[in-house]
């Protein structure tokens, strides 16, 4: 049984197409990781699951449930937490506002105070800044506030857009570490990653994304496959 | 002297706190969606109207009351049916903008077919008391205005710090996109904007039109002291527009004490090119540098 599932999904921007028939699917307790070139459309995946772009076509489940009808925030209290690209976080907001902004769809203050509780637990170095602007944070902090600010909503499965693009070396690597830990504590991820090597050593299974299609998919070894060099490099 | 001296000081915080509620509606409005709404002088001049309107049938507080509401309404409306509309068809900033002065001036025709070019007094303010604070004369409608006006401020301070919906507000205004993939609908946010925005502006309208004689074009020359306000104090940050809007009150006050009274409008508008060439974020508007 499979926990998100994408059947000949296409989906774009208005008139322009970027995916044509996506199919992939992310089970239970699993990290799946999207790489691909620039313009694969690896974002677009993850902007159809969560209902950010128009998807013509194909099929969306979530625990067995089609999901191509909802909205985004049906999706969110259905256990899905998107973290965009490029360490977007509200700068005009203070850390504790965005913690609790990512919360918004809880009405009960009580589990809000107690979620941002536990997600200092995962992100301690937030807790000394919580009445800071987040535009004051650096880099790596506001990327953990992002993804903070994603499990305010207790998800079950969590997509993760390039979380380590544009930080530094060690910082990504710690960016990557939280991931692996929110996964063992039982959240499924999906998630794309330009630094296809670091994200390769965290998946389950990789999907490598192509001009809108799944070229290949497989485990760990897929870095070694030949297919992958034409893929990225060009001129097969 | 320093009797006149503190009467400009008193004119000043009175004309500042009028201007300070046009430019946070503003100003509101214009952080969230992202665009110079003009026609909200349409709106404040309509909530003068509406209260000179209610006020020839009803007692004071159900006019006050049913002029709220339809001038909320009438902003809404013109969310509803000119910005949202040209919203779905992924209209620039540009196009919002030209469509808000056209909603001004058809603001100002509306009135002019419905209530005639000649001046209008709301006939509620017949008995207006004065009362003398260090030398300066103050009526009790103006001390009403500077009360309602501090009062609204507070509030308003309250939602959008402490509020749920004041946060996701900030949010949107903040980051639209961002907003929406923690599940904030814009569509509800952009209408309560304009309720909000429109209640301050009908609210400015009610209560020039106690203290002023009301004309058809009233909106636009307010929405421009509005508007310049915002620009001293920040277009995009509410309390900066607030802060924008007492400072240009008290400096076409200030400023009469020197130079004829005609000469007020030319220094809203000398301070608004000075902001706008030299500080054009305004004195509390921050820039954001994104990552």
């Amino acid at each position: 049984m499979s926990f998100l599932e994408l059947k000949n999904v296409c989906a774009g921007y208005g008139a322009l197409k970027v995916l044509n028939n996506v199919s992939l699917r992310v089970d239970p307790g699993e990290i799946v990781v999207l790489i691909g070139p620039n313009g694969a459309g690896k974002t677009t995946v993850l902007k159809s699951v969560f209902k950010l772009v128009d998807v013509y076509s194909g099929k969306i489940c979530f625990q067995e449930k089609d999901v191509r009808a909802l909205h985004t925030h049906d999706l969110i209290q259905l256990g899905m937490s998107l973290v965009p690209q490029g360490r977007q976080v509200f700068g005009s907001l203070t850390v504790r506002e965005n913690l609790e902004m990512g919360a918004y769809l809880t009405q009960d203050n009580d589990v809000v105070q107690e979620r941002i509780a536990s997600t200092l637990l995962q992100f301690p170095e937030l807790k000394p800044k919580m009445k800071d602007y987040a535009f004051a944070l650096s880099g790596g902090q506001q990327q953990m506030l992002a993804m903070g600010r994603a499990l305010m909503q207790d998800p079950k499965l969590l997509l993760l857009d390039e979380p380590s693009l544009g930080l530094a070396p060690k910082m990504m690597q710690t960016v990557l570490n939280r991931i692996k830990k929110i996964n063992e504590q039982g959240t499924s991820v999906l998630m794309v990653e330009q630094n296809a090597r670091q994200a390769v050593k965290l998946a389950d299974r990789i999907y490598v994304l192509e001009d809108g299609k799944v070229a290949l998919h497989g485990g760990k070894d897929i870095l070694s496959r030949k297919e992958i060099q034409h893929i990225y490099l060009g001129g097969r | 002297m320093s009797s006149i001296l503190a009467q400009l000081l008193l004119n000043g915080l009175i004309a500042g706190a009028i201007y300070a509620l046009v430019a946070a509606g503003f100003s509101l409005i214009c952080s969230v969606m992202k665009f110079m709404h003009f026609a909200h002088g349409g709106v404040v001049a309509a909530g003068a109207y509406f209260l000179f309107m209610f006020s020839q049938w009803f007692s004071p507080v159900p006019a006050i009351l049913l002029a709220l509401v339809t001038t909320v309404l009438f902003g809404v409306f013109m969310d509803w049916s000119v910005y949202k509309q040209l919203r779905k068809r992924h209209a620039s900033n540009a196009v919002l903008l030209i469509a808000s002065i056209g909603l001004m001036i058809l603001t100002t025709n509306l009135i002019l077919i419905g209530f005639g070019a000649d001046v209008k007094t709301i006939p509620l303010a017949q008995h207006n008391p004065v009362y003398t604070i260090l030398g300066a004369r103050i009526t009790l409608i103006q001390v009403v205005i500077i009360a309602t006006s501090a009062l609204l401020f507070g509030l308003l301070y309250y939602l959008m710090k402490c509020t749920r919906l004041g946060k996701a507000l900030r949010a949107v205004a903040d980051n639209n996109a961002i907003a929406q993939t923690v599940g904030i609908n814009p569509s509800r946010m952009y209408l309560a904007t304009f309720i909000l925005g429109s209640a301050l502006g009908g609210i400015a309208g009610m209560l020039i039109g106690l203290e002023q004689n009301l004309y058809p074009s009233m909106g636009l020359s307010l929405v421009i002291k509005g508007f310049t306000g915002a620009v001293i104090g920040g277009v995009t940050s509410v309390h900066g527009s607030i802060l924008g809007a007492l400072v240009l009150g008290m400096v076409e006050n200030l400023g009469i004490w020197y130079l004829p009274s005609g000469y007020k409008d030319a220094i809203a508008f000398v301070l608004l090119f000075v902001f706008l060439l030299l500080k054009p974020e305004g004195i509390l508007g921050k820039r954001f540098e994104r990552g």
